[in-house]
């Protein structure tokens, strides 16, 4: 599910691409320093967005040089540990243990053996992490119950299935006060977005081991792209009008490169299916 | 109040027309259009008031105490509240509560209505857009243009959705046509722990 939410690499100026080095690296650190050394396995692009949303906006970029988590040998610039970064470590934990669990869950005795012990693994990390974050934990548990009852009777209604995902990651930001106001409006959408993008990428795959897909359930097993995108295309376009009413600093460029250029991006490669492609090549690994 | 060049972000010394510039490019920005039935339409409001306020203020500084009105062109004083009229009290009551932003309690008293007429889906539909539900916003339209297709507020709202957003306010360099999707370059190489070929 995860993994949506990246920026584009091209348009990116080059301090801003320290910036996002910097706090995936710190992250990286944090999620090491607060949960052990399994813990960065969890450790993804969604969350280093978060934790550029959650950052005070009076926060200036001031990197440190630590370890590389991967390579020891390799000092890297990344940010030192922050509020906005533990909040993120926390809600990585407690949220990649619950979709494990869910995993566990739906995907049967041998299926679910991999989730099954990797969620073993994770456990004290999880625990630890919602002893930190109740309400988040309570918010993930409460609204995945919710998912999961409407994916049960196979819920035809497409924004209802979303709306239990996107109030699950509407929990990730203090809602009080202007700025929690944006952050949650925000995140709200966001999490819409990722759940509809990451439901369209699925279809096929449900489509052949006859789970049930909210796309497929609204508009048939073809799915309805054009229809589809009139509604991503409308939830990025309510995360946009809000981020530009958050002050974030000199996170904002960055910000604005993920929420304008690499979310349309990504939702076309999910569209035109090259999106598993790059998921399968790992491209990512070099740079050609 | 806040120093008004601040609030445009440009420096005590910038020209008439670099102030005018980053005024334009503010008011592009919170231009209530791109806020229409967003339930933070009115913090962008107050923002628009804040830059409309210290452009005038710079521009009466600067003329010497002339005190033209400059913002014209982007009045924050936009009302797009809709003039129709109910004829049953229960959806007058629903439409006052959207406007006022309190979805649950319009949509409980919407539910307490006993028969789905156009307006009932239309007010429904009106909910659900309020809430970025754009998919069953769009159901509900529909149905109340199927039940009612004289109306022409229903089928305007209709039309309005199904030609899509013109995309909202993107900064300058951000046009949704310039990036062809070159899609390698989405992934961010080197970020792997194990690292890449970084230089």
């Amino acid at each position: 599910m995860f993994g949506y939410v990246r920026p584009f690499r091209p348009e990116l100026k080059c301090k801003d691409y320290d910036l996002y080095r910097a706090t995936y690296c710190g992250l990286c650190r944090c999620l090491r320093r607060r949960y052990g050394l399994i813990a960065p396995m969890f450790l993804n692009f969604d969350f280093t967005f978060l934790a550029l949303l959650l950052w005070e906006p009076e926060d200036t970029f001031t990197p440190c040089r630590g370890r590389c988590h991967g390579n020891p040998l390799r000092k890297l610039p990344m940010c030192p540990d922050s509020p906005a970064l533990e909040l993120a470590a926390d809600e990585s934990v407690v949220l990649s243990w619950w979709k494990l669990r869910d995993s566990v869950r739906d995907d049967g005795f041998f299926g679910g053996l991999p989730a099954r012990a990797l969620s073993t693994v994770l456990g004290p990390a999880y625990r630890k992490a919602a002893r930190r974050r109740p309400e988040f934990d309570q918010t993930v548990r409460g609204c995945l119950e919710e998912l999961n009852a409407l994916e049960k009777e196979s819920c035809p209604f497409l924004d209802r299935t979303a709306d239990t995902f996107a109030r699950l990651l509407q929990g990730a930001a203090p809602g009080d006060g202007e700025r929690g106001r944006v952050l949650s409006q925000l995140l709200y959408h966001l999490g819409r977005w990722i759940y509809l993008a990451d439901a369209r990428d699925d279809l096929e795959e449900d489509k052949l081991s006859g789970r049930y897909n909210p796309v497929a359930a609204r508009y048939g097993p073809a799915g309805d792209d054009g229809a589809l995108r009139l509604t991503m295309d409308n939830s990025l376009e309510l995360v946009g009008a809000a981020l530009q009413l958050g002050e974030f600093g000199c996170r904002k460029p960055l910000l604005e490169n993920i929420v304008y250029l690499g979310l349309p991006l990504v939702q076309r490669a999910v569209f035109d299916g090259s999106w598993s492609e790059i998921k399968k090549q790992k491209i990512w690994r070099n740079d050609t | 109040m806040r120093d008004p060049y601040s609030v445009l972000g440009v420096s005590q010394n910038a020209s008439d027309e670099e102030v005018k510039k980053a005024y334009r490019e503010l008011a592009r920005k919170y231009h209530p259009d791109n806020y229409q039935n967003n339930p933070l339409a009115d913090l962008a409001e107050e923002k628009m008031k804040e830059i409309n306020e210290a452009y005038d203020t710079i521009t009466k500084q600067r003329s010497g105490g002339y005190s033209g009105s400059p913002s014209s062109g982007y009045g924050g004083g936009y009302s797009y509240q809709q003039s129709y009229a109910s004829a049953n009290p229960a959806y007058a009551r629903v439409r006052n509560l959207i406007n006022a932003g309190d979805l649950s309690q319009a949509e409980q008293v919407l539910y307490e209505v006993g028969q789905k007429d156009g307006e009932w889906y239309f007010l429904s539909g009106s909910i659900a857009y309020r809430k970025g539900w754009l998919d069953e916003a769009l159901q509900n339209y529909t149905r109340a243009v199927q039940l009612e297709p004289n109306n022409m507020e229903y089928r305007q709202a209709l039309n309005l959705m199904q030609r899509g957003s013109a995309g909202g306010y993107r900064p300058a360099g951000y046009s949704s046509a310039g990036c062809d999707p070159c899609t390698a370059y989405l992934c961010c190489s080197c970020l792997t722990p194990w690292g890449g070929p970084f230089c």
